[in-house]
């Protein structure tokens, strides 16, 4: 099934006179159990076409669909909502509220949505991501790995069918890189979803079931070989 | 109310100075407001306490009781459900036996007939029963040391009048009073006590429920009848204080309201790639501006809620000198207003927290 569907999508970006085209049309897809990288020098593209995904910004032209929901054409509110519900955002910089410790991290999605996860459901995903004894630190008290697996943690808690992550590794060693790929693959596997990673380093990619190239906004699928 | 009281407890110092912002400037004009509150009430506790709806003057006074003088006989000639003789004159008196210029006291007599209404009740001592006794306005005995069978000497003349109980809330003119009886005042004021018809006073006071005093009746044309608030508005120097300090006072709230408004906006537009990040996730614009406008609500109800307690504990400590009132209403008024205004600030930044691209916050 594919969660996530991308038609005939471009992005310019116009400022009065000039204008930069920096996604070309683009058809790509993702399907259930998938787990996509994109790689690709700077400026390429790849932070673009992620935050197209997410419907942080509409496509120029061409339309998203998140499940077969038209998600680039709704408005606003109901792209909150359903982004809320469907995708689990993980940035390169950390995306935690500074002032909620990690457990509270987790709870303010439950105050948002009222509704209740188990306790022993929560502690398996932090135990997961090896977190959970860390559960009472605020994101300022806990290291760039870390903060990286927090946020992960948190993306994965309402359970969203897409997982987008631009440099979620970023930060960390390679060790700790490897980790977070790892944690990636498995939760992409044992729950179906569709995951997209942007990354800058090539040896991250071989968990992942294809590899696209991004390049002055084309985007082409590199053949394993 | 999740986010916004885990901001708080997380950032403890930051939230203690902004609250510590909120209860100095709504102290600030809690204070003022009772001082010039005090101040315009002590021109008026003593007419206010009659109780009265009307007061009768003569017509040449231009509603000044000083330059008002009608006879006993004239009196007669007016009437209405209740009626009461009023003699008023200024005065200054020491506490027999002490000398110098800081033992002069300024005062107002009110020359009544003990058993009329503007009777005042008695609350330490006993009433008056002659012309030389007096019942007197309790501040005397907190400010000068005064003390109930004390005897009080008039400047400018052999008159003696022993103080033999006290009331309270009678000022007239920033001065307190002294209740007599009218012979007394006419001893005061004209040297010497006349009860015929010729006999002089200052007005008549009137209790008259209909509407615009449409119940006196004066069979003399060179009576006037006052409404009481009409001529409260009048006793000299009443108005021209109220409206100086009424102007202040308003534009201290304003000003005040407004800075809170505009520190409430600054605070939440800093936040903004914060709310940058949260919207990111998903989490909506209404859930954030809900918590934005809870905390905006927490924050300002503590603060002005703390400068109120500590205005009322103030207003205990402070010295009977000073002038100071409180008003119910006033302090009701400027409580809503502070918080209404922070609350508006909220929501003025709230609209910026709704436009905010979260695109901006987390590249
Ligand atoms: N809001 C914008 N307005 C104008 N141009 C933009 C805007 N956002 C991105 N661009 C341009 O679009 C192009 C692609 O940017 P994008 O952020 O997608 O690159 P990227 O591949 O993610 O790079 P990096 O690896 O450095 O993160 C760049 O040339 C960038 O300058
Ligand atoms: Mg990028």
């Amino acid at each position: 099934m594919k969660l996530i569907e991308c038609k005939n999508i471009s992005k310019n970006f116009g400022d009065g006179h000039k204008e930069i085209e920096a996604l070309k049309e683009t058809n790509f897809s993702v399907e259930a159990g998938e787990f996509v990288a994109i790689i690709g020098p700077s400026g390429s593209g790849k932070s673009t076409l992620l935050t197209i995904i997410g419907g942080l910004q509409t496509p120029s032209k061409g339309k998203v669909l998140i499940k077969d929901n038209p998600f680039s054409e709704e408005e606003e509110k109901k792209r909150a909502a359903l982004r809320f519900k469907e995708i689990g955002f993980i940035l390169q910089a950390s995306n935690l509220v500074p002032f909620l410790n990690v457990r509270d991290q987790l709870r303010l999605v439950n105050k948002v949505e009222k509704t209740k996860m188990e306790q022993e459901q929560t502690d398996g995903l932090l135990e997961e991501l090896d977190v959970l004894r860390l559960e009472k630190n605020y994101p300022s008290d806990l290291s760039g790995g870390e903060r990286q697996r927090v946020a992960i943690a948190r993306a994965l808690y309402h359970d969203p069918s897409v997982i987008l992550a631009d440099e979620p590794t970023a930060s960390l060693d390679s060790e700790r890189a490897f980790e977070v790929v790892d944690i990636l693959a498995r939760e992409t596997k044992s729950k179906q979803k569709a995951t997209i990673m942007v990354t800058h380093d090539e040896r991250l990619i071989d968990k992942c079931d294809k590899v696209y190239v991004m390049k002055d906004g084309v985007l082409s699928l590199r053949e394993n070989a | 109310m999740f986010l916004a009281w885990k901001e708080i407890k997380y950032s403890k110092t930051r939230f203690a100075l902004i609250i510590g912002v909120m209860i100095l400037v709504s102290y600030l004009v809690y204070f003022l407001t009772g001082l010039a509150y005090g101040l315009a009430q002590d021109n008026r506790t003593s007419v206010d306490k009659w109780e009265a709806d009307g007061i009768v003057l003569t017509d040449e006074s231009n509603s000044n009781i000083n330059m008002s003088m009608i006879t006993l006989g004239q009196a007669e000639e007016v009437s209405g459900d209740e009626t009461a003789l009023l003699g008023q004159t200024a005065g200054v008196i020491r506490k027999e036996g002490t000398s110098g210029e800081s033992a002069k006291i300024n005062v107002t007599f009110f020359g009544i007939e003990p058993d009329e209404f503007i009777m005042p009740e008695v609350i330490e001592g006993k009433p008056f029963t002659n012309n030389d006794e007096a019942v007197a306005d309790i501040s005397l005995k907190e400010e000068e040391g005064i003390e109930i069978g004390d005897i009080v000497q008039l400047a400018g003349s052999d008159k003696q009048l022993t103080v033999t109980g006290f009331t309270e809330n009678a000022k007239f003119n920033v001065a307190p009073v002294l209740y007599t009886t009218i012979g007394s005042f006419q001893e005061i004021r004209f040297e010497k006590i006349d009860d015929s018809d010729d006999g002089r006073i200052s007005a008549v006071i009137v209790r008259d429920n209909s509407e615009d005093l449409a119940g006196i009746e004066i069979a003399n044309n060179d009576l006037i009848p006052y409404k009481i608030g009409d001529y409260i508005y009048k006793i000299p120097g009443y108005s021209a204080q109220v409206l100086t300090f009424g102007l202040m006072i308003g534009f201290l709230v304003v000003i005040a309201a407004v800075v809170i408004g505009i520190f409430i906006y600054v605070l939440t537009l800093q936040k903004s790639s914060l709310f940058g990040v949260m919207k990111a996730q998903g989490i909506s614009s209404g859930y954030i501006a809900k918590s934005v406008i809870a905390q905006t609500f927490i924050l300002s109800t503590v603060g002005v809620g703390t400068g109120l307690l500590l205005t009322l504990g103030t207003s205990l400590a402070l010295p009977a000198t000073v002038p100071y009132q409180n008003n119910g209403l006033f302090l009701g008024g400027i409580t809503l207003l502070l918080i209404i205004v922070a609350v508006l600030g909220a929501l003025f930044s709230v609209r910026t927290v709704v436009k905010i691209d979260p695109l901006e916050a987390i590249g």
